[in-house]
């Protein structure tokens, strides 16, 4: 049995549980099991709050960090920006002595202290490197063949890319394949790799800058045929989903399409319905797949 | 009886102005030894060294000691006022008072009692100095030259044509390089192949060339003035000296490929030559598609030839050839856009590079001349160039490769004289029109309504109905994002150093600069020559230049390389390390650390020691140190020496 230590963040547990309840019993279907982290907090924000003060942004995010490795084990997380808040200050205090003790220093006043001996994993990581892409394809019990998924990767699991090193920046394919182990066509669509509109503090500043980004995406994959969208980030799940609720209400404009982190896809793949999936926590209903993935086995 | 003659410079004010020249003399004239010192003006001009050279003659100085400026500046201009006056060259000692001195001090009596200092460790060491004398030996008085582009056809015809001989060695199965490929050259718009087939004609019928095609120089051994060349001609699959170029084998082949020298825009055969006027026009069969090698069928090739050539089984031959110098064109590769993945370059089909536009723009190209859009074919009538892909870029290469904003210029124009209805955008950072008559090319072009784009392209996606590429380009003129619909998109790719360059480098221990290019012994003022004595260095090889400028260095490389083998023979410094072989224990450490493979270890009656080249050996002393025995010493550079200047610098505190 392989054992990860789990970093939530604040998105899934308090808005998309579904995402992290799909993965756990999944993974237990691959003998993988998650261990809590007891205390963690908010990651925090990689961009807006470095950008203010790093060395207060470093010094919580080492915090994170050290009560993870405290299970002794690797440190996995469910969002980019959980991801990209951990492994960019992983990478920082493991490179720089002067700045790793300073921080200690920081954090000696709540008795706790950053090591560096966890590796920081995306969930992704986990399915199509420790599990792997042909593992999932005999997963499938119901293969999601006819479906057409559009992906949307997200920014900081990528970029910098001199830190994150997950091959192409520009035009990666790990989240396509592992769409394709379900039996889901993945079709590609214009600016794949644009921003969802989250990114960057500008959902709190400025919403109708946010909710641009989104709308032109939205528009973009249903133009391209996609039935859903499948992204591997908390944010950019929360950013089109509620986004979505929030372009009707706003400007009356109504795109219904349904938004799936991975491991949902894959739930799908193995007949998980939607109240086990989480989809029912979600805004914008899944029926429209349901109905095409139900409709397709006639 | 030791006579040494102080000589100190003022060099105007650079010297004395720090330094109490004076005073100085006055203190230099109490040494042991010295029997007169002197202060001058300007030593190194005429009246000084004639100072130098009455002395010695009505003086009776055995020895000389000046000090001045560095002895890179004028260490020879004095070894000659030496000689001229009788002494040997060898007795002269320079003390580096300027640069070492005045110029890195400000304090006037701590910098002339430096200079001071130095001086007396110059007399020290110039006492016990002996006289020496240069060796010679014999030059090969022909020289090799890799590469047989532009800058090697240049180079060698240069060379023969002054009456030397030479050994031409191009890798490719016809002469011609890069050149060969482009359409039109800038900024005069001449056809390219018209300048340069001449050339290459002249090449093949110089008796004074030897040229091998489709041969590689494996292995370079021996120094200046007697190099060793091992060289590989490939198998063509054929025997040239039956073959008549009549090109029927071609015209048969069933075999049709993507053409390497069509950068893969054209087909060619299995059997096949670069270009009409190739030189050799004698085709080569590519193993790797020919059907009959692949799968023991056809043969159709062999069949047809008249004069049965065709020998699919033929060996590679291997030829020795000894040669003075070596000058190193190799040329350069297009930079492979690939890599930058924003611009979808091999993902979508009209996103074509530089060097494609420039096939499919040539007269001889697979399109004669047409540019079609590689999707449908069709004629593009909206391009867009983009310039500094893979140049001027912290992701790939930081230099500029200093040809593309002239060569896409170029092509703009060509195709908008040609169909002057198109619309022609070109995006740029800046535009580098630096050479003669390129500003007045570029302004022609942007009269002719070429529209000039500022700001570095995004990226490039793809239309999916009509394929057609959209730059998105961050205007920084407008100071916005633009989209850009077009039909057909070049990528102004940079150059790189050749595929093979590395193999070349370390065959001949050449440096390579950061950008990977080969690096001239100085930047300024050695341009052509390498830090390994007797090899040259020609055209892109050395970096990024364009056509004028590769010629010009070739004409330069072909100076540097006369220079050597136009003596019969070459004087050696005598200032090398030198092997005491009744000490020498033979255990070769000396060897492991010299930089320049100057030392062997030979049998001497039954036990093995050291031998040291001398027209390899530099001097630096590096196997003096690491003999463990103190058996190699450096003329006059022995520890006797360095122990008596230290004690001069350190006023007997030894």
């Amino acid at each position: 049995m392989k054992e990860y230590a789990i970093f939530l963040g604040c998105i899934i547990p308090n808005r998309y549980p579904g995402i992290e309840t799909t993965s756990t019993s999944i993974l237990k279907d691959f003998d993988i099991e998650l261990l809590p982290i007891n205390g963690a907090s908010c990651c925090p924000a990689p961009g807006v709050f470095s950008s203010f003060h790093l060395e207060s942004w470093l010094a919580i995010a080492a915090r994170n960090i050290a009560i993870g490795e405290e299970t002794g084990r690797d440190i996995v997380t469910m969002c980019n920006g959980c991801y990209g808040s951990l492994a960019e200050a992983n990478h920082l205090l493991n490179g720089n002595k002067e700045l790793k003790d300073k921080i200690n220093d920081i954090l000696s006043k709540v008795g706790c202290e950053f090591k560096g001996n966890s590796k920081i994993k995306h969930m992704i990581e986990v399915f199509s490197e420790d599990i792997g892409v042909k593992k999932i394809q005999e997963y499938m019990k119901n293969p999601l063949d006819g479906i057409k998924v559009c992906t949307h990767y997200g920014c900081h699991f990528l970029k910098p890319s001199e830190i994150k090193k997950h091959g192409s920046s520009e035009r990666p394919k790990f989240l396509d394949e592992l769409v394709r182990a379900t039996g889901a066509e993945s079709i590609d669509y214009k600016d794949k790799t644009m921003c969802c509109g989250f990114g960057g503090g500008v959902r709190a500043r400025d919403i109708d800058v946010t909710l641009d980004f989104t709308r032109e995406k939205l528009k973009n994959i249903i133009s391209a045929g996609g039935d859903c969208i499948v992204d591997q980030c908390a944010s950019c799940h929360l950013e089109f989903d509620r986004g979505q609720a929030e372009i009707k209400k706003i400007y009356g404009e109504e795109f219904r399409l349904p938004v799936l982190y991975f491991t949902q896809l894959i739930g799908l793949g193995i007949g998980m319905g939607q109240k086990e999936l989480g989809l029912t926590f979600q805004n914008i209903p899944a029926e429209s797949l349901l109905d095409k993935i139900n409709g397709r086995k006639k | 009886m030791t006579n040494i003659g102080v000589y100190i410079c003022h060099c105007g004010t650079n010297i004395a102005g720090v330094v109490d020249v004076e005073a100085l003399a006055k203190r230099v004239a109490k040494l042991k030894d010295v029997s007169l010192a002197r202060d001058y003006k300007y030593m190194c001009s005429n009246p000084g060294q004639d100072l130098i050279r009455d002395d010695i003659k009505h003086r009776n100085l055995d020895r000389v000691v000046v000090a001045a400026c560095s002895p890179r500046m004028h260490e020879n201009t004095y070894k000659k006022v030496l000689a001229s006056a009788g002494l040997n060259p060898f007795l002269l000692e320079i003390a580096n008072i300027r640069e070492q001195a005045s110029w890195v001090h400000l304090d006037k009596e701590k910098t002339t009692n430096k200079a001071f200092d130095l001086i007396n460790m110059a007399v020290s060491k110039v006492r016990m100095d002996e006289p020496l004398t240069s060796m010679s030996a014999n030059v090969i008085q022909r020289v090799l030259v890799i590469g047989a582009g532009i800058a090697g056809i240049q180079t060698s015809l240069d060379i023969a044509n002054i009456g030397y001989d030479v050994v031409l060695v191009e890798k490719e199965q016809s002469i011609g390089g890069r050149m060969s490929q482009l359409g039109k050259t800038f900024p005069t718009l001449d056809c390219s192949a018209c300048i340069l087939t001449p050339k290459m004609v002249e090449v093949s019928s110089n008796p004074r060339i030897k040229l091998f095609t489709y041969s590689e120089v494996e292995e370079i051994s021996g120094f200046i003035g007697n190099f060793k060349a091992k060289i590989r001609k490939k198998s063509r699959g054929l025997d040239e000296s039956l073959c008549t170029g009549c090109g029927l084998c071609q015209e048969k082949c069933p075999t049709r490929v993507p053409s390497e020298y069509d950068e893969k825009m054209g087909k060619r055969k299995a059997i096949y030559t670069l270009f009409p006027q190739a030189v050799p026009n004698i085709p080569v069969i590519d193993r790797a598609s020919c059907l009959y090698i692949t799968k023991g069928k056809c043969g159709v090739c062999k069949k047809v030839c008249p004069v049965g050539a065709i020998d699919y089984e033929r060996g590679d031959e291997f030829i020795e050839e000894e040669v003075g110098a070596v000058v190193v064109a190799s040329g350069f590769d297009p930079f492979d856009p690939t890599s930058k993945e924003e611009y979808g370059f091999g993902i979508y089909k009209n996103v074509i590079t530089g060097l494609q536009l420039e096939r499919l723009l040539h007269a001889a190209g697979p399109t004669q001349g047409e540019v079609v859009r590689p999707s449908d074919g069709a004629v593009p009538k909206r391009i867009a160039f983009v310039q500094c892909v893979g140049s001027r870029d912290e992701h790939a290469n930081k230099y500029c490769s200093r040809v593309c904003c002239m060569y896409a210029i170029k092509n703009a124009l060509l195709i908008k004289e040609h169909h002057p209805e198109s619309e022609i955008f070109i995006y740029y950072i800046d535009i580098r029109a630096f050479g003669k008559g390129y500003e007045e090319f570029y302004k022609r072009a942007q009269e002719k309504g070429i529209k000039f784009m500022r700001g570095r392209v995004a990226e490039i996606f793809e239309e999916p109905a009509s394929r057609n590429p959209v730059i998105r380009a961050d205007d920084t003129l407008l100071g916005m994002v633009t989209e850009n619909e077009v039909d057909m998109v070049v990528l102004s790719v940079g150059m790189i150093p050749r595929s093979d360059s590395s193999r070349i480098q370390k065959m001949l221990g050449l440096a390579a600069s950061p950008d990977g290019f080969f690096m001239e012994a100085h930047a300024k003022l050695r341009p052509v020559d390498t830090l390994v004595d007797g090899v040259f260095l020609a055209g892109t090889a050395q970096g990024p230049k364009d056509i004028p400028d590769t010629v010009a260095q070739a004409k330069g490389a072909a100076s540097g390389a006369l220079g050597v083998v136009s003596h019969k023979a070459l004087l050696l410094s005598p200032l090398i390390s030198e092997v005491d072989e009744r000490l020498c224990r033979g255990c070769g450490d000396c060897k492991d650390v010299c930089e320049y493979g100057a030392i062997e270890l030979v049998t001497l009656d039954t036990r093995k020691v050291a031998k040291i080249n001398p027209a390899i050996c530099k001097g630096c002393g590096s196997c003096v140190v690491a003999c463990c025995n103190g058996s190699i010493k450096l003329r006059n550079f022995t520890d006797s020496i360095t122990f008596a200047m230290l004690e001069a610098a350190l006023g007997g505190a030894l």
